[in-house]
Order: structure tokens, then C-alpha cells, then sequence
């Protein structure tokens, strides 16, 4: 079972070092917020959109906004039933009215997910997860707090596998899973209480393991992996920050 | 019988062990929801991990156990995720505060338990809602109700916290007292272990 988001490539934003990339999602979802008119969020849309086909991963991308879609189309229907400022009626079916006004503030909504979306996307699915966690302690975070994230990357598909056996197992000595409510509730804590139990155990082997291996040392850890940094890095951070300040300019001088 | 935590309930318990027990915590919560789906639950159960992180090791424990855990789901499944970060700290921390304080020392207690972290839950999640969607939550129930509410009137902030709630408050309570359950079901050594009274392994 695959674990992450992360889409393997060799584009342009697969080289860029993930503090970069990190920059551009953290600028992108500013910019969601700076520019909450149509315009400015379609253009913001239109860039992000160009950022993660230039990285080809929209097929990816494509799978969670479709994913979301019931979420967007929720925040048309009711933001167009009864969003408090409502008064053109655009559409009516029977006796279901919807307001122009609560219409045009859900498709901004649904603007701001997607807008939102995007921009983490170009982090998450181009970025290896054990790539972004080794740039943020190579910059000062905790080794301990990277090591947590990276394990749990590691630890979910082994207790994936664990479940699985434990249901086997509690099926074949008779416990339901399948019929009403009540007997579905009741099945879940025998699954997940051997789990429990059983992975809380193993942390004990695990912290020994780890002990032993200097874990609860003071001093800094080096890297097995040299940082590699393309040139255009600094381009691209450069690029990213103007068109922050471009956001900014346009929301308060021009109004966008 | 397992024991009850015991100790301050604000000690940092960030030992090699408890550590350890963060990314088991994600692990749960992770397999929690995903075997809540495979039982075709109406519930999500997807914070088992964080509610057990709280009561084995108290509050910062239980609240790091929540911040990775959306981090994780964040990069993993859901990147809208991130934004209620703030939500999952709120319940690893309430939970491991109340549970150092001998609020899981009976069943009732426990129910009581489970409506305050639906409670907190709610009002962390409100404000998120408000600012990313105003006030919606994408639960098509949830948002029957505030579609509701807010037709009749009401101010977007109470529809919106009513929204979150009735979504919450099963969950939650459900999430509470299944922990709990596995929580008293756990041998004594191991609670013993992350609470931080070590006294078996210094007697030796």
C-alpha cells in the first residue's frame, strides 16, 4: 500500500529543495486569502494549476479535486439558498429559489478550496515526505519531532497489515461484522483492542531499540544525504515573493 | 484492572517511550477510521489514537499525538487537513488534562468526558469553518441543519457551531468511550510505563 500523495518525477519542481516548494504553498494559500474576488482567485487557480501541470501531476491533482467536489457543490446550494445577503433570485425549481448573490459567494468558497487545495498539492504531491521532514531539521527543528513523522509513515502500513490479521482471526472465532448497527458498533473495539495493545507493546522493544542507538543523545545528528539546491532555486523563491507583493499591490492599490 | 494515571497532569513526558508512542497513536487513529468505514460506522472514530495518547501520557503527549496526526493525514490523504490542526491539539490536550485529573475513573465520568471533548471539538472548529467557509462544514448532515438555520434567520456563527456539534457530538462521545474501553483493557505495566511512574523498572 502506498502511503503518501507524492507522485515520483524529474520535472523542474521535483528538483526544487522543499523549503521552496514549502515557500510557494505557504505564498499560494496567502494568496487565497489576499485575492478573494473571481478574478483574483481564477487567475491564482489558473497559476497553480500551471505550477502542478508543469510537474505533470494533475492526474493526481484531478483524483482529489473530484474527491472534494460534493464539498464544493455543497457550498453552492446552500450559500444559494440562504446566504443572509441574498435578494436577485436566479434560479428556481418548483419551490427551491436560488439567490444570485449566495450563488456567487458559494463559487468563491469553491474557489478558495480548490485555490487552497492547489497550492498544497505542489508541496504534497511533489515532495517526498521524507525529503520536506529532512530540509525542516537540517534548518533547526527537532530531530525527535522528524523522526515521530517519519515513523508514522513507516508504522501505518504495518498496523494496516495487523488489523487486517485480527479481523481474520476475530471472523473465523465468530464475531460479526456484517448487520445491524449495534452488532457492527460492537465488533469494532475487538479489532481494535488486540491492536492497541499489541503496537503499544511493541514501542517498548522499539524505544530500547532506539536507545541504544544514541536516540536521547544531545548532540546534533549529521545527514546521510547531501542537500542538493538547483540553481534556479533562488529564482523561483524569488518569483514566488513577487507575486506575493504583486497580491498585495493589487488588493490595496488596485482594488483587485 | 489497569491503573489510573496518576502524576501532575502538566509533567513534560517527552521520554524516549513516550515519543515512541506518538506515531503508534497516528497509527491507531489512522486504522481506527479506516476500520469505522470498513464497518459501514456512521462515524468516523479517526481520533482513538489522540484520546488514548492524552490518557496514557497526559495532555502534551496527547496534544503533539493530534498536531502529527493531521500533519500526517494532511500529506497523506487530506491536505485540507492542516487547517484543523488546532482541533486535534485541543483534543489530545483536554483529554490528557481530565484523564490526570480522575475524570476517567468511571463509566459516567467518561460519558461526561466525551461530551466536553464534543464540546471543545466544536468550539475549536468554529472559527475555522467560519473563516474558511462561512461556517460550513462539507457534512452534507451538518449542513442540512445550518441550511436550516440560517434560512429561519439565525446568526451564521450559532448555525455554524450547531453544524460542527451535531457532527461532534456522536463522534466524539463514541471516540471517548471506545478509548476508554480499551484503555481499561490494557495491562497495568504498560499504563504504568507512559504515565511516567517507573518505579517496577528503577526497583530492579
Amino acid at each position: 500500500m502506498r502511503l503518501s500523495l507524492y507522485v515520483p518525477g524529474d520535472t523542474w519542481v521535483h528538483r526544487l529543495d522543499p523549503m521552496t516548494k514549502l515557500l510557494m504553498t505557504v505564498v499560494g494559500i496567502g494568496l487565497t486569502f489576499l485575492l478573494p474576488s473571481l478574478q483574483g482567485g481564477t487567475l491564482l487557480l489558473v497559476l497553480l494549476l500551471a505550477v502542478l501541470g508543469s510537474a505533470g501531476v494533475l492526474h493526481r491533482a484531478a483524483a482529489v479535486y473530484v474527491g472534494v467536489a460534493i464539498v464544493a457543490g455543497t457550498f453552492l446550494v446552500v450559500q444559494g439558498l440562504v446566504y443572509p445577503g441574498n435578494a436577485v433570485p436566479a434560479l428556481t425549481l418548483g419551490p427551491i429559489v436560488f439567490y444570485r448573490e449566495g450563488l456567487l459567494v458559494g463559487l468563491r468558497l469553491a474557489l478558495r478550496l480548490y485555490n487552497i487545495l492547489s497550492a498544497t498539492l505542489i508541496l504534497v504531491l511533489v515532495t517526498h515526505p521524507s525529503d520536506l521532514v529532512e530540509a525542516v531539521v537540517r534548518r533547526g527543528a527537532s530531530p525527535r519531532l522528524g523522526y515521530v513523522i517519519m515513523a508514522v509513515l513507516q508504522v501505518i502500513p504495518t498496523m494496516m497489515a495487523t488489523a487486517s490479521t485480527i479481523m481474520d482471526a476475530q471472523r473465523s472465532r465468530g464475531l460479526e461484522t456484517e448487520g445491524s448497527l449495534w452488532v457492527r458498533l460492537k465488533a469494532f473495539v475487538p479489532v481494535m483492542g488486540p491492536l492497541v495493545t499489541g503496537s503499544l507493546i511493541a514501542t517498548e522493544e522499539r524505544a530500547l531499540a532506539l536507545e541504544v542507538r544514541g536516540f536521547s543523545g544531545e548532540g546534533r545528528p549529521t545527514f546521510l544525504k547531501e542537500e542538493v539546491i538547483p540553481p534556479y532555486a533562488t529564482a523561483a523563491r524569488l518569483v514566488t515573493v513577487a507575486a506575493l507583493a504583486a497580491g498585495i499591490a493589487g488588493r490595496w492599490l488596485l482594488g483587485w | 484492572m489497569a491503573a489510573e494515571p496518576q502524576g501532575n497532569p502538566w509533567a513534560l513526558r517527552f521520554t524516549t517511550l513516550t515519543i515512541v508512542l506518538i506515531p503508534v497513536a497516528v497509527g491507531i487513529n489512522y486504522v481506527g477510521k479506516l476500520i469505522a468505514a470498513g464497518l459501514k460506522l456512521p462515524l468516523w472514530l479517526d481520533s482513538i489514537g489522540t484520546v488514548l495518547a492524552g490518557m496514557l501520557a497526559g495532555p502534551w503527549v496527547g496534544a503533539l499525538s493530534g498536531a502529527v496526526n493531521n500533519i500526517i493525514f494532511g500529506l497523506t490523504a487530506d491536505p485540507i487537513s492542516f487547517w484543523y490542526l488546532i482541533t486535534s491539539i485541543a483534543i489530545g490536550l483536554v483529554v490528557g488534562y481530565l484523564a490526570f485529573t480522575g475524570w476517567i475513573s468511571s463509566f459516567g465520568r467518561v460519558v461526561v468526558l466525551g461530551l466536553i471533548v464534543a464540546g471543545v471539538a466544536a468550539v475549536v472548529s468554529t472559527p475555522i469553518n467560519v473563516i474558511l467557509w462561512e461556517g460550513q462544514t462539507g457534512n452534507v448532515w451538518g449542513d442540512a441543519l445550518y441550511t436550516a438555520l440560517v434560512g429561519r434567520g439565525w446568526p451564521i456563527w450559532l448555525a455554524s457551531f450547531l453544524d460542527e456539534a451535531v457532527v461532534d457530538l456522536p463522534d466524539k462521545l463514541a471516540t471517548v468511550i471506545v478509548s476508554y474501553l480499551i484503555f481499561k483493557a490494557l495491562p497495568e505495566r504498560l499504563v504504568g510505563l507512559f504515565s511516567g511512574s517507573r518505579s517496577e523498572v528503577e526497583s530492579l
